[in-house]
């Protein structure tokens, strides 16, 4: 552990988990947690403000792991994205991941970016959230309590613009997905930005779930940039659960979808627009799953 | 705080804030002016610099996450055997206007030609050049100088060597 001084900046550099939770339950400021740092130093306010930086990188269980267990795969919250993009686990395992996060700024900030970082940011536009959303990740929060992290889903640890549910002391350690079943699976992602590379989302939506001969036995949708905490469309899961996929029932589900979006308007967009498109998406990815049958 | 770190094959220690970007690091204490800031937010990528093998924004890195790594600049990339022919391309293809963005993009065309898998697509060029703006708006013909460099196999070979030259851990 090494600690370094200048101009009233500290850095604690901790080299694995024990170190870092020890730093953080003996720490009396507010501590910074630093990963690829692509948001953190483009946002100069906060960037400015930040004093005691906790470095992630040199803690090899948070920017190195990438593991894969019996139920699904566990990331570390500081993994950089493009480990993520290029892992044959995730790559095969959870596509619209990979998909979700090759959207994410350029290669350059996919290099850099992290999981973590995503979450942490707390912005409603965030690439990843509604995708951990729809694939129900657990994030798991440090320090740990008795040699344990805590656990938390997306749509809790969310609580808007900003604003996430993590205490002064507490940071995301990592994030375990769990490996749905690939049978007759289906999944969505799509962002519309104002152009590909190096845009924030104006809005976006990922949906994930599965279909059997036209019925949908399980449908999990969540919109990003449209709604200030990232969360499921559970009205419209509903109207779509257990039934056969057809016109009548993507009208249902888009005016529900309708009723729960709150868009607002800001520099990237407004609101009718966000409104308008969030809902021809949900159209979309319904009828690429509609069979002509059902039409 | 000391900082140590191997900038193109130079051990440098350095006194400095923790918080400095590595862009004013390069061109403030190193005089390695080659990398430009354009927009000092990721966006623009004219600061883009290898840091331990990959393409970053050299305007969000700080100084405390740089201990021990290895980051090569234009400067360093014009020393591989493959540069002249990533210049050639660029310059018979018309490839540089103004000129600002172009160390950052001709550092990603390293990056992406390392990587890439033959016969690539203006689509895949597209996506892996999107992290670098040209205000002069010539991207037609750099994707052109890029496709053509991807059609080569001993260029695509001599930069995978170049590469591994420089990033392999001794």
């Amino acid at each position: 552990m090494s600690l370094a001084q200048n101009e009233k900046i500290k850095v604690y550099n901790p080299q694995n988990v024990a170190e870092l939770d020890q730093i953080v339950k003996a720490s009396k400021e507010k501590l910074t947690f630093v990963a690829g740092a692509t948001d953190l130093m483009a946002l100069e306010n906060e960037w400015q403000k930040a004093t005691n930086l906790v470095n992630l990188k040199k803690v090899e269980e948070l920017s190195q792991k990438i593991e894969i267990h019996s139920d699904g795969i566990l990331i570390g919250a500081a993994v950089p994205m493009s480990e993520i993009i290029n892992h044959p686990w995730i790559i095969k395992r959870f596509p619209i991941l990979v998909e979700g996060l090759k959207q994410v700024g350029s290669v350059q900030i996919q290099n850099r970016a992290t999981l973590g970082g995503n979450i942490a940011n707390g912005s409603p536009a965030g690439d990843s959230l509604p995708i951990l959303t729809v694939l129900d990740a657990d994030i798991l929060i440090g320090p740990q309590k008795n040699g344990r992290f805590g656990k938390l889903k997306m749509y809790h640890l969310h609580r808007g613009p900003g604003k996430v549910r993590l205490g002064k002391k507490d940071y995301i350690a990592h994030i375990f997905l769990p490996f749905p079943r690939e049978e007759n699976q289906f999944w969505y992602f799509r962002k519309v930005g104002q152009r590909d590379a190096l845009a924030i989302s104006k809005v976006s939506l990922a949906v994930f779930g599965w279909i059997t001969n036209g019925i949908i036995e399980e449908i999990r949708i969540s919109p990003g940039a449209v709604t200030p905490m990232i969360g499921r469309a559970f009205m419209s899961e509903a109207i779509l659960n257990g039934r056969v996929l057809d016109k009548n029932q993507i009208e249902n589900a888009k005016f529900a979808f309708n009723k729960m979006v709150k868009p607002i308007t800001d520099i990237r967009s407004n609101k009718e627009y966000r409104r308008k498109i969030c809902c021809e998406l949900l159209q979309e990815a319904l009828y690429k799953q509609c069979t002509e049958n059902c039409l | 705080m000391k900082i140590k770190m191997k900038v193109n094959n130079k051990q440098i220690e350095l006194n400095i804030s923790p918080k400095k970007r590595l862009l004013d690091i390069l061109r403030d204490n190193l005089g390695l002016i080659g990398t430009k800031e354009g927009c000092g937010k990721g966006e623009c990528g004219a600061c883009t610099v290898l840091l331990d093998g990959k393409r970053v924004n050299s305007c969000l890195v700080p100084a405390f996450q740089l201990e021990g790594s290895k980051v090569i600049t234009i400067e360093g990339l014009e020393k591989w055997k493959s540069f002249k022919s990533i210049e050639r391309a660029y310059i018979e293809n018309g490839a540089v206007q103004c000129g600002f963005c172009i160390s950052g993009f001709v550092v990603s065309t390293a990056a992406f030609l390392n990587e890439c898998s033959p016969p690539v697509t203006m689509d895949e060029i597209k996506h892996a050049m999107g992290g670098n703006l040209c205000r002069c708006t010539g991207y037609t013909k750099i994707m052109q100088a890029i496709q053509e460099l991807a059609n080569q196999k001993g260029i695509i070979q001599q930069i995978q060597e170049d590469w591994r030259n420089e990033f392999s851990t001794e």
